[in-house]
């Protein structure tokens, strides 16, 4: 997946079910659109299920340093890289 | 300190309406909410009742997802009910966030929803889905879901008091508020219960040979409290809350007060987890008038539980019977709506502050031919114009806990 492909399902996923309006990749989650701890652990479960394997809990804690939907993006592609290596 | 306890808002959705206009019109008019129990694609099939006091209208919640990520169904009932009492209560924000408001509510189960979702999961082959299950789905689904959803929606920052027994729920939950609020613990407190729709439940009481079979094609001839003709309980849904406030806080802010909770009594049976226990639920009838320091002649009508079991209502009818005789007016506000179960304590006293503000009692639906064990008491048979100020709410729940709360109509 590219990472245009991957911007374009990571924030369709944010509008539609996180309900983020106008979402920019620079953005804030937590400041611009409400997103909490209990919306990371949910969009972890969304991203383990596109990717099609299990996150180990040592990759899901390095998400919790992830601010921006540009970090969701970068955080994918290293799961991926590691995934495949 | 004991302190004066008054009823300054309330809201209930049942099966048959959602507020005071529509409830009220549905009592009048001797609506019934049992409809036909709707297939859930798990146990349908095997249960032998098909009947449940459904709530079948749309209700315009309005809520946002911030809210609404942590909600099983249950909350939405919880949280809608609580956001009324609220609003029609007219406290301020900054006594809402003051830590002087509680929360007294709960439901029997937290979400079976949610809960079945997660079991699903657990079971599914694929065991890819595992990560489905996470802290969302317990925050849904715990016993004390719909008081924490609550206090997160309005801010609340008091007390929670989230006791769940089953069908004692929230009348548990209003006597504890009350107590709260008597004893100076909190100034107000909104109390209440709720459940929503659940399959589960119905099957548990159908294997217990409790559940009402016989007019599986006339839902709205069962329940039958009383009547003789009775076959059993009907489980319901909905969600029931009123505010419970302190008397000179509620006049000082010149509070709409609608009622008085002027007694309350909680025992248990101590022993059999299941059968009715006539020598447990006559004690509890009697600690209600003693803290309520009136006498069984001073009380106009009890709402009783009276679940249309074989034996539950024969044995609510000899306790009302042993403690009060044959003068209050009795009725059985199930039969319009089965058993809301974790809701039914709120919904029975709101609808019994209604009848009181209205000057009309609501016959017991469906009572043709009195059971004659269960004679001997005042029975409702048709709307009747009365004025009436001071009544009890009976109810009763597995595990032997017996509850009973005494309210009056508010009038100084």
């Amino acid at each position: 997946m590219t990472r245009d492909e991957l911007q374009k399902k990571i924030v369709t996923i944010l509008v539609d079910e996180f309900e983020f309006e106008n979402p920019g990749l620079s953005d804030n989650l937590r400041d611009d659109h409400g997103f909490d701890s209990i919306d990371a652990i949910e969009l972890l479960a969304k991203i383990e299920e596109m990717l099609g394997f299990q996150i180990s809990r040592k990759e899901k804690e390095k998400a919790m340093s992830i601010r921006t939907i540009n970090d969701i993006l970068d955080y994918i592609e290293t799961l991926q890289a590691a995934h495949t290596s | 300190m004991e302190r004066r306890v008054v009823i300054t808002a309330c809201s209930a959705i049942t099966p048959i309406g959602y507020g005071k206009d529509s409830i009220i019109e549905s009592l009048q008019q001797g609506k019934s909410g049992v409809k036909p129990l709707r297939d859930d694609g798990l146990l349908t099939e095997r249960i032998h009742s098909k009947v449940f006091g459904t709530v079948d209208y749309p209700i315009d919640y309005g809520f946002a997802r911030k809210d609404t990520k942590t909600m099983g169904p249950v909350s939405y009932y919880a949280c809608k009910v609580a956001g009324d009492v609220l609003t029609e209560s007219g406290l301020s924000q900054d006594f809402i966030r003051s830590g002087r408001l509680g929360v007294s509510f709960s439901s029997t189960h937290g979400s079976p929803t949610v809960q079945r979702n997660i079991y699903k999961t657990f079971f599914n082959e694929d065991k890819s889905k595992f990560s489905a299950i996470g802290a969302v789905d317990y925050l849904k689904s715990m016993v004390h879901t719909t008081a924490v959803n609550i206090t997160r929606m309005f801010g609340i920052t008091g007390r929670v008091v989230a006791s769940s027994t089953a069908c004692t729920t929230s009348s548990q939950s209003m006597g504890f508020a009350y107590e709260m609020v008597k004893f100076g613990m909190q100034d107000a407190m909104i109390a209440g219960g709720a459940d929503e729709y659940d399959t589960t439940t119905v099957a548990v009481f159908d294997n217990l040979l409790a559940c009402s079979v016989d007019y599986n094609d006339t839902p709205e001839c069962t329940p039958r409290p009383f009547d003789r003709n009775r076959d059993g309980l009907v489980v319901g849904e909905g969600g029931a809350a009123v505010l419970l406030e302190e008397f000179e806080h509620a006049r000082a802010r010149g509070a709409v007060i609608l009622g008085e909770v002027i007694g309350f009594s909680c025992n248990n049976n101590g022993g059999d987890l299941i059968l009715p226990n006539l020598d447990g639920i006559t004690s509890t009838l009697k600690l209600a008038l003693a803290d309520a320091q009136i006498e069984a002649g001073d009380v106009d009508f009890i709402s009783a539980h009276a679940t249309a079991t074989k034996m539950g209502d024969v044995i609510e009818s000899q306790a009302i019977d042993a403690v009060y005789g044959g003068s209050p007016w009795v009725l059985g506000l199930k039969s319009y709506m089965g058993h809301t179960m974790g809701t039914c304590g709120a919904i029975e006293l709101i609808l019994s502050l209604y009848m009181m503000e209205q000057g009309f009692l609501a016959p017991t639906l469906n009572l043709e031919h009195v059971d004659e064990r269960c004679a001997m008491l005042r029975h409702v048979r048709e709307v009747t114009e009365t004025r009436t100020g001071t009544s009890a709410i009976q109810n009763f729940a597995f595990g032997g806990v017996n509850t009973c709360l005494i309210i009056t109509d508010g009038r100084e």
